[in-house]
């Protein structure tokens, strides 16, 4: 056998393994998003999103709760993280760019990427529960807000340090303070990818359950109060998939439906928002 | 060995005295001594790494946007030290315009490119901008290639085109010195001679310093040369004296292209 047969023997080889690793991988994907279709398709009614939950053994109620709560949450998080987020990273990218404060931040918020969300959800407890008393919404969006930082400034951190220093020059070279360079012009620069990187972040932190566990907790009725303990689609997903209810695990199959629906849609979006941004 | 002249008080616009620039050990620009006439086009010559951008890039002290510098010297422009602690930097680049070696639009309109510097200034009012634009973009020869496109990304321009958009933003704020870093270097021959004679005509209301690799560019649009080598100052002298007789043995294995 000559070395150019070897060769080939062996490219097939390591590609038939990549390929199937792939295609296991992508498997389950699948395999959920089929499953998760299949299950709570027959449950998506009208009802589901305009009415509250009816105690077990009645018929009929809705998630209107916890949908309402999910969103209240989720913008208290976003109203948080997104601001300290876009600072962090602006610190991080300019002004901190040659400070051992920086580099330290920056290592410090990567790590806090990977934090389990449940040491979070128990930091928040401990926080923003307990010395209050009782769980309450607020606490839900703080702690997804602490989920949401880092990621967004890593993102933003990211993407202007790819705007090229010459664009800051030439805003520099005609005069401009520092803080003009960086909001318009390296903001501009960075605007779609930041944006991207935003709604990557939301999509994280909409599928958390466990910091809401210890802090929102759930709700069987509507609020708007975000100061006593909130509903959340994922926690409520999580209480009906235990429950003993044939309805309550149907309602959490639909419940389960829209939020992997709504997560898949921010992020596809998201890429594609790259994508088209960053094509040529 | 050093040979150089100088030039009459009442031409000089900026005078550089005994300047050396280092970024942390290393020092790039080496005592050099040397006047700038006003309206005129200087240009500064030299192999690759002997320090002509690092002493062009002092006149608007953008060394400063890096830790690590440090100035000597002196560089006097109508009597105030630009080197001085108490100068304004915001205000002193506002006033030294710089073009830089690859394009540099920003990410935004034809038009916003240009207003960005006026707005700067503090200039708001809307006809008073557009005026300033269109007389901007004019004199940059620019206008009737973009006339119909204001408001569309400045990033749409050829790289020619968007050099002398640059070049309109630089000039919208009236600065009295413009450097340029070899803005012709990354450029076509076409679009590098509509530069040249952008440059050439500045001369009748600025005073433009010009870095170059190319020397026939050097020739044709400079009224005075200096030749740079391993950050010092080797002969500065009329363009025409540099290119048909230099003093200095180095200058002339250089012009003639014999290193570099």
């Amino acid at each position: 056998m000559n070395i150019l047969t070897k060769r080939k023997i062996r490219n097939k080889v390591a590609l038939s393994l990549s390929v199937f690793a792939a295609v296991i991988g992508l498997f389950w994907l699948f395999f959920i998003l089929w499953d998760v279709f299949r299950h709570g398709m027959s449950f998506i009614t009208m009802d589901l999103f305009t009415k509250d939950p009816v105690p077990p053994g009645f018929q009929g109620g809705g998630l209107r709760n916890a949908f309402v709560g999910q969103i209240l949450i989720t913008l208290v998080a976003m109203v948080i993280g997104i601001p300290f987020g876009i600072l962090g990273g602006t610190f991080l990218s300019e002004y901190g760019r040659h400070s051992r404060l920086g580099r330290f931040i920056s290592t410090l918020s990567d790590i806090m990427v990977s934090v389990p969300s449940i040491v979070i959800g128990t930091f928040v407890y401990a926080i923003m529960v307990k010395p209050i008393g009782h769980f309450n919404g607020w606490a839900g969006g703080v702690a997804l807000a602490i989920i949401m930082i880092p990621v967004v400034i890593r993102t933003t951190e990211d993407m202007m340090s790819l705007v090229p220093w010459s664009l800051r020059e030439a805003a520099f070279a005609l005069g401009a303070p520092y803080y003009k360079v960086i909001t318009q012009v390296v903001y501009r620069g960075a605007a779609t990818g930041i944006f991207t990187g935003i709604l990557l972040s939301i999509a994280r932190v909409a599928g958390e359950t466990a910091p809401l566990l210890f802090t929102s907790f759930n709700n069987s009725f509507f609020t708007t109060n975000l100061s006593e303990s909130t509903p959340s689609l994922t926690v409520t997903i999580f209480q009906y998939a235990m429950g003993p209810y044939d309805d309550w695990h149907g309602m959490a199959w639909a419940a389960a439906l829209v939020i992997t629906v709504a997560i898949l849609l921010v992020t596809v979006a998201g890429r594609l928002l790259i994508k088209w941004r960053y094509r040529s | 060995m050093n040979k150089q002249i100088e030039l009459e008080k009442g031409r000089v616009l900026i005078r550089v005295q005994n300047l050396s620039f280092s970024y942390g050990s290393v020092r790039a620009v080496k005592n050099i001594s040397m006047d700038v006439a006003k309206n005129s086009v200087t240009a500064l010559i030299g192999p690759s790494g002997c320090g002509k951008t690092t002493f062009l890039r002092c006149f608007n002290r953008m060394h400063d946007l890096y830790p690590g510098n440090r100035y000597e010297g002196e560089i006097l422009m109508e009597g105030r030290n630009l080197l001085g602690k108490d100068v304004d930097i915001t205000e002193l680049r506002a006033g030294i315009g710089m073009v830089f070696q690859k394009p540099t639009p920003f990410p935004m309109s034809v038009f916003d490119n240009i207003a960005y510097g006026l707005k700067l200034k503090g200039i708001r009012n809307r006809t008073e901008l557009s005026h300033r634009v269109e007389a901007a973009l004019k004199h940059a020869a620019l206008w009737d290639e973009v006339k119909d496109r204001l408001k569309s990304g400045a990033s749409g321009l050829s790289g020619g085109q968007q050099q002398r958009l640059v070049i309109a933003r630089a000039l919208a704020v009236e600065p009295k010195v413009i450097l340029f870093d070899e803005p012709t270097s990354a450029l076509d021959p076409i679009s590098t001679s509509k530069i040249e004679e952008l440059i050439f005509r500045l001369k009748e209301e600025i005073t433009v310093i010009i870095v170059t690799h190319n020397m026939q560019q050097a020739a044709r649009i400079s009224d005075y040369t200096a030749f740079m080598y391993v950050g010092e100052l080797i002969e500065f002298n009329e363009t025409d004296v540099i290119f048909t007789n230099p003093d200095v043995k180095l200058t002339e294995e250089y012009i003639t292209g014999r290193f570099g």
